[in-house]
């Protein structure tokens, strides 16, 4: 608990991106998720946080209807982003979810060329009129991933011989090249090392700027080290949610802090 | 975690575990033993099956690889004008009045001629005798020679005739003179002939391109018979399987596997193609016979009704293993799809479906494999009937009646004259031949193309 460093926790913005008003989700007969009331604001890395089975990565995948593949998966209650309820028969899921990016545990890169890795969403969302501008994407996603000086030289080789990390910033390059608004990340790093989970989460950080990163995570070091907000969830209840520095150093509810001191999870 | 209370009880140690680790226990000993034993069943039931592979090949082998080499007779035919061309015209359709006897009595006074000049002893023979150790194949070979080309007519051409079946038999061991005493369509005079013959350089084995190309031949005349035609029949059914087979069992295993809702109807679904390819392929050809013949009105005996009935056999068998192989891509390919935006079809067939073909291709060859061996179902609708001449080309040839490889080899099988025997192995290994590049295709693509991920 001692590299907790909880500073800088500056809020850019009150603008709140996404408003989630009593969320229940049910697996069959399965009750995940239970009565769950989140807002998530702009150019902020909410951090979602608890013990497994929790249900923070169930609310996560609710977030750009990723839950929608799973069967027998029902969601109630309401979901808004920028006021507009993400759950309304008339919203196609495919053009939420290109607002709305998402990187998952495990890196899973196609087994195409990194090249073709970042361009495929842009490409199917035609968001490129031609290949120069399609070569820029692909250029500015994959700086911004902080892969492009690994990955200039050899665009063309598949991206599954990366490594993990360079695997994993490449999901997030090709995440980020549809230009979503909002990022989702479900524990990018439980399958990285120290070292490329220290560069994700610079690279989080850096992410801030241009969007609304949510990351579900294990880790309470990581959780305290990116985020300015993190919510606790347990047994399908959202238990707190506020600042980070807040919840880390003085949780209101006694869950939380045996959570956080290690007694439960 | 607090919840432990108390120490762990002390495990009491069984005595055996206190001897020396250098001499193994009984325990040890009776596993050992155990997995020694069913390392030697493992290796006995292989040897077994390789020594039975290996005798079946030997037999096929060594009983059909004769039927690739075939005796003929190389000599001067005079054509004379006065017997083939009485008008003078050369108008084949003239000439065709002249049927194979006028042409056999030509082929026998050739023969007399060559054996006369190369001054070979005839021991008193008949003419028809002497005659006798040519095919009765021969004449219908020149005649089609000769109606092909009337301007031979009036010319003398260097021709080759197939030799009698049992003549050729005796070359290959399969005749002896002992058998040939004892057999009404040989004479052992014939075979000291025939040897002779060959002294002279009239009479000469070589390989057989007849045996692949020429039609099927009558119970008299096993020297003519080929699987010209049941190779194209074969062959245009097999279009016909992958044609139909190959889009509507992809279709049909990525609607299940990807789309469609897990209910009831969708298991009932499952199960009913899993029961499908265990029934009893003559069903298919029964099915066959009424939908198709019956009720449809497709001619009997086409390749494009054996191709349906076959096409409706392999379908499971195909959709099985496409299931399996779009199941096996990783469900992380198609999050990571549907995460960036892609729609479900766009996931499917940007990023599973290419990751499911190697396995889909290898599917589909084997179920091709199968239906090409296929027998029962094909003789029901009729593919059993004797068929001389070639399908046309498609389109109309898949109406055309034809003939297929393994009803070949059946219907080689019942017939009386033993060179068909040898003819029926034959045909064992061409359709061996086929299965076997098939199945090196589809290793060689599921090499090619697999990839991990």
């Amino acid at each position: 608990m001692n590299d907790m460093r909880i500073a800088e926790r500056v809020v850019d913005s009150m603008e709140s991106k996404i408003t989630a008003r009593g969320v229940q989700v049910f697996y069959g007969q399965n009750h995940a998720l239970k009565d769950v009331d989140v807002d998530i604001l702009d150019k902020t890395v909410t951090a979602f946080i608890g013990p497994s089975g929790c249900g923070k990565s169930t609310f996560l995948r609710c977030l750009n209807r990723m839950n929608d593949t799973i069967d027998g998966c029902v969601v109630k209650g309401s979901i808004k982003i920028d006021s507009e309820d993400i759950y309304d028969p008339k919203v196609d899921p495919v053009q939420l979810r290109a607002k709305v990016g998402m990187v998952f545990q495990k890196p899973n890169p196609f087994p195409k060329s990194i090249y073709d890795n970042v361009a495929y969403g842009p490409k199917i969302h035609g968001l490129t009129r031609n290949k120069a501008e399609l070569d820029e994407v692909v250029e500015t996603s994959l700086r911004r991933a902080a892969l492009w000086n690994e990955a200039k030289d050899r665009l063309k080789s598949p991206g599954t011989g990366l490594s993990g990390g360079q695997q994993q910033r490449l999901c997030i390059a090709r995440a980020i090249a549809t230009s979503p608004e909002v990022l989702l990340m479900d524990e990018p790093c439980s399958a990285l090392d120290p070292i490329a989970t220290a560069q994700i989460e610079e690279l989080i950080d850096e992410l801030r700027s241009q969007f609304s990163v949510v990351i579900v995570t294990h880790s309470m070091q990581q959780a305290a080290r990116v985020s300015q907000r993190t919510a606790f969830f347990h047994l399908g209840y959202l238990v707190e949610f506020g600042e980070t520095g807040q919840i880390f150093t003085n949780p209101k509810d006694p869950r939380t802090e045996s959570y956080i001191t290690g007694r439960i999870g | 975690m607090t919840d432990i209370s108390g120490g762990p009880a002390a495990l009491p140690v069984p005595k055996s575990r206190r001897g020396s680790l250098l001499t193994q226990d009984a325990l040890t000993k009776r596993r050992n033993a155990a997995e020694a034993r069913f390392k030697a069943y493992g290796a006995v039931a292989i040897t077994l099956s390789m020594l039975a592979l290996v005798w079946l090949l030997i037999s096929i082998i060594s009983v059909g690889a004769p039927a690739f080499r075939q005796t003929f007779l190389t000599m001067p035919i005079e054509l004379p004008e006065d017997k083939l061309d009485k008008s003078g015209t050369r108008d084949p359709a003239v000439m065709a009045k002249v049927t194979t006897v006028g042409y056999a009595a030509v082929i026998q006074a050739a023969l007399t001629k060559a054996i006369k000049e190369k001054g070979i002893s005839t021991d008193g023979m008949t003419p028809k005798d002497i005659a006798g150790i040519v095919s009765l194949e021969a004449p219908a070979q020149l005649r089609n020679h000769v109606l092909a080309n009337p301007d031979l007519v009036g010319q003398t051409i260097d021709f080759e005739i197939l030799a009698n079946g049992r003549v050729d038999g005796f070359f290959k061991g399969r005749v002896t003179m002992e058998t040939a005493r004892l057999d009404s369509n040989i004479k052992p005079e014939q075979l000291v002939l025939a040897e002779r013959l060959v002294d002279a350089g009239i009479m000469a084995q070589r390989f057989n391109w007849g045996f692949i190309t020429a039609p099927d031949a009558s119970d008299q005349r096993p020297e003519a018979a080929g699987l010209g035609v049941a190779i194209i029949g074969s062959f245009y059914m097999m279009i016909v399987v992958l044609v139909l087979s190959l889009p509507i069992g992809v279709a049909a295993s990525i609607y299940l596997e990807e789309f469609a809702p897990k209910n009831r109807l969708t298991d009932l679904i499952e199960v009913n193609i899993a029961n499908l390819a265990a029934v009893p392929s003559i069903v298919f050809g029964i099915l066959g016979l009424a939908v198709f013949i019956n009720f449809a009105g497709l001619p009997q005996s086409a390749p494009i009704v054996g191709g349906l009935v076959l096409t409706l056999m392999t379908l499971p068998r195909i959709i099985i293993p496409a299931r399996a192989a779009l199941k096996s891509v990783p469900p992380s390919i198609r999050d990571a799809a549907l995460g960036v935006g892609a729609s479900r079809l766009q996931s499917v067939f940007h990023h599973v479906l290419p990751l499911a073909a190697p396995g889909i291709l290898t599917g589909m060859i084997i179920g091709l494999a199968q239906a090409l061996g296929e027998t029962a179902p094909l003789l029901l609708i009729g593919m059993v009937a004797f068929v001389r001449d070639y399908p046309s080309a498609p389109m109309q040839g898949f109406f055309d009646p034809a003939s297929a490889l393994p009803v070949q080899v059946f219907n080689w099988t019942v017939r009386g004259d033993p060179g068909f025997v040898e003819r029926a192995s034959g045909a064992i290994i061409v359709l061996l031949i086929f299965l076997l590049i098939m199945n090196a295709v589809a290793i060689i693509l599921r090499r090619r193309f697999e990839r991990r991920w």
